[in-house]
């Protein structure tokens, strides 16, 4: 913040874009909200609890920090209730309050605030919260168990492990028109593929994500599903079905392209999105966990300042165009 | 700047608190904090090792030559730790089957051997014992605090030093926070506590 | 060279008192921590197939000396007479030795009882030598003469499914038990009767 003045390059007037934390925050959140009134929709009341209750316990996380560091206080910003937002989105609608608040902890305190606050995390903090929080309550995560009163019409085995405990039988209960429209168990927010395509274009569209990380990493997926469902037919799901089920879009569009997680430069960003894509189909198919996406996301965010390394443009140096 | 022997001793207690102030000995206080008994127990034997060492060496420290000093300070803590472990084997023994390596290890941890060379080899008997039970309490305290924290809301449970009888803390509909057991939990603990040390301490 | 020979004095002295310290230490508690190892580790599994005897088997044992190796016998007492010892051998396993703890009545050979101690097996697999009695529950009431192998080897004692050599190491050393107790017979008699 306070070495801006360094950038200066030339003389007033300015004309502002009209970008800010707080305008980018808003749009997340609308990019996010087809997904989510799709969620609410679908689970009714204790999905819009479970989203109330983690956006203010964010918010209210964030506050003390900053109080308790002595920092300014940045609840303004929207970013803590876009964290929590997130985070609550990746959650079924059954899980209990203790379980946001300590996730909403872990994601603000453990996973932005710590290392710096806003833009300096290594990691995206609604990920370290989940990947924590699936860790420790390994059956409130489980959607087959959390979702177990839900009958919404529809085949209610997460899609994932369905697959994975009954080989590719078990597609026939699936369409995938279906699965695009949001007809599959899942968290509040991650099955509506659809609402997650049409936000992650306007994101995209806004230039608030960059397409070359989330194109790669479908593209990830994609490829390494195919190979592994030529391999094998009866126990590989087929690319498609990878792509809709699971966090894979909302990964794909909401959680990879966080910002100081992820890299800057062109080819570097192809790589970190297809590495993300590959690691995530690895670990459902031959893996312990049922979801790879968390865990292939930290993953590559670990490599993120390594993959930036790679032909680096030099700042102030000119380009051919300029 | 002579300090009295009161001074010694408190300041192992919260001036100098060993794995938060000085940030020393951290691989018993991450990997045997899983209960209340472990580290209660890790903290006694480890002070003890430390009296014992630092009264030693001070009583000898005109009579060790320089040049061969370190030497003669593991010399003396291994003896002192050989026999922490052996009687411990005696009277605890299921305690010695949970601390297992970690107690051979008091040799190379790096408090001992440090309050060796940066105090008793340099100080009198008694201001050299005062800090060594400044130090080993302090160390002791430290244990006990995070492992409370660990194992309370990591397991739900309490364990009594000695009986090793596990007191649940919680209801019966209480999740354990199994997170915080695993050996991550510990360093984020450990962090969150010297985080809290430091805004305490900076006023 | 007077300074290098001073050094080596100190260091030596040093070692020489600790080493001395050490041995007295040792000698006081060598007793304690034998009986401390034998209530947590083999303890539970002594009682266990001891059940039912009148005695505590831990503190009433004593040890006979098999070629150059000394072994611990332990003996219960069934209805007011001290018929049974218990001791134990190692066989193969999969994973290292198997230790496997035997109880057999003196008067009639009968195996009492056998229980797995120490073993480092597949766990999951050959581990349930030890948390399951399927196999060990076999070798009740058998004599202790009776050749003892697994199904596969063409004897009578049903394997644990997926970890035959885990049970062909239990009959091992149920077999190395057999013959040192005939090996032994006399004189644990001699010792029991003192």
């Amino acid at each position: 913040m306070h070495n801006q003045k360094l950038l200066v390059s030339s003389h007033a007037p300015y004309w502002h874009n009209g970008s800010s934390i707080s305008g980018k925050s808003y749009s997340f959140m609308l990019a996010a909200l087809p997904a989510v009134i799709m969620g609410i929709y679908q689970y009714g009341l204790p999905a819009l609890g479970v989203l109330a209750l983690s956006i203010s316990c964010a918010m209210i996380w964030e506050l003390l920090m900053d109080l308790a560091m002595r920092r300014p206080v940045s609840i303004g910003d929207g970013n803590a209730a876009v964290i929590g937002l997130l985070f609550a989105m990746l959650l079924p609608a059954t899980a209990p309050w203790w379980l946001v608040v300590a996730g909403t902890f872990v994601a603000i305190i453990i996973g932005k605030q710590i290392y710096g606050g806003i833009g300096c995390n290594p990691f995206n903090p609604s990920l370290v919260a989940i990947a924590i929080i699936m860790l420790s309550w390994k059956s409130f995560m489980d959607f087959n168990e959390a979702l177990v009163n839900y009958d919404l019409g529809f085949y209610m085995v997460y899609p994932l492990s369905a697959v994975k405990h009954m080989g590719t039988s078990v597609l026939s209960n699936f369409s995938m028109t279906g699965l695009l429209l949001g007809q599959q168990a899942g968290g509040i927010g991650t099955t509506f593929g659809l609402g997650l395509i049409i936000g992650g274009l306007y994101l995209i569209l806004r230039g608030h994500i960059r397409w070359e990380i989330s194109l790669s990493f479908l593209l990830g997926v994609f490829v390494t599903a195919y190979f592994f469902n030529i391999a094998d037919p009866d126990k590989y799901a087929p690319p498609l079905f990878h792509i809709l089920t699971g966090y894979s879009l909302i990964a794909a569009f909401f959680l990879l392209t966080e910002d100081s997680s992820s890299p800057v430069n062109f080819v570097p960003m192809l790589i970190y999105g297809a590495v993300a894509g590959f690691l995530t189909v690895l670990i459902r198919n031959i893996g312990a966990f049922v979801d790879g996406a968390v865990f292939a996301i930290l993953l590559v965010n670990v490599s993120n300042p390594l993959l930036d390394k790679i032909r680096p443009k030099a700042m102030g140096k000119g380009t051919e165009h300029a | 700047m002579a300090k009295t022997v009161v001074q010694e001793f408190t300041k192992g207690l919260w001036a100098e608190i060993p794995p938060f102030r000085l940030v020393l000995g951290l691989c018993p206080v991450l990997a045997v904090t899983k209960t209340v008994e472990n580290g209660v127990g890790m903290g006694i034997a480890t002070t003890f090792v430390l009296v014992c060492s630092n009264i030693l060496i001070s009583l000898l420290r005109n009579v060790i030559p320089k040049n061969v000093r370190i030497a003669c300070f593991i010399v003396v803590i291994a003896t002192f730790v050989i026999v922490v472990e052996l009687v411990m084997q005696a009277f605890a023994y299921p305690l010695f089957l949970k601390l297992g390596i970690f107690i051979p290890l008091i040799v190379v941890n790096c408090i001992v051997l440090g309050r060796a060379e940066a105090f008793a080899a340099k100080n009198g008997v008694v201001s050299s014992f005062a800090d060594g039970l400044g130090i080993g309490i302090g160390f002791t305290l430290s244990l006990t605090a995070l492992s409370i924290f660990r194992e309370v809301l990591g397991s739900g449970t309490f364990t009594i030093p000695i009986s090793s009888v596990s007191v649940p803390v919680f209801g019966p509909s209480f999740q354990p926070f199994n997170f915080l057991v695993e050996a991550p939990g510990a360093f984020v603990c450990l962090g969150l506590m010297l985080c809290v040390m430091n805004m305490l301490g900076k006023k | 060279m007077r300074e290098m020979i001073r050094l080596f004095l100190v260091i030596f002295l040093f070692s020489c008192v600790s080493g001395g310290l050490l041995a007295v230490v040792r000698s006081g508690t060598q007793e304690r921590i034998e009986y401390q190892q034998l209530k947590f580790v083999k303890g539970p599994t002594i009682k266990e197939i001891m059940e039912g005897c009148s005695n505590d088997p831990l503190s009433d044992r004593f040890k006979i000396m098999d070629g150059d190796k000394e072994i611990s016998f332990f003996v219960g007492e069934f209805d007011g007479k001290r018929s049974v010892v218990a001791f134990e051998s190692f066989g193969k396993g999969f994973g290292g030795d198997i230790g496997v703890i035997i109880a057999v009545n003196l008067e009639t050979d009968e195996i009492i009882g056998i229980g797995v101690t120490t073993h480092s097996e597949t766990p999951g697999l050959g581990s349930r030598a030890k948390s399951e009695p399927d196999l060990s529950s076999q070798f009740k009431g058998l004599s202790i003469k009776d050749p003892f192998k697994v199904t596969a080897d063409g004897g009578k004692i049903d394997s644990i499914s997926g970890a035959t050599i885990t049970s062909r190491g239990v009959c091992g050393a149920v077999v190395t038990s057999a013959s040192i107790y005939e090996r032994l017979k006399n004189d644990i008699l001699k010792k029991i009767k003192a």
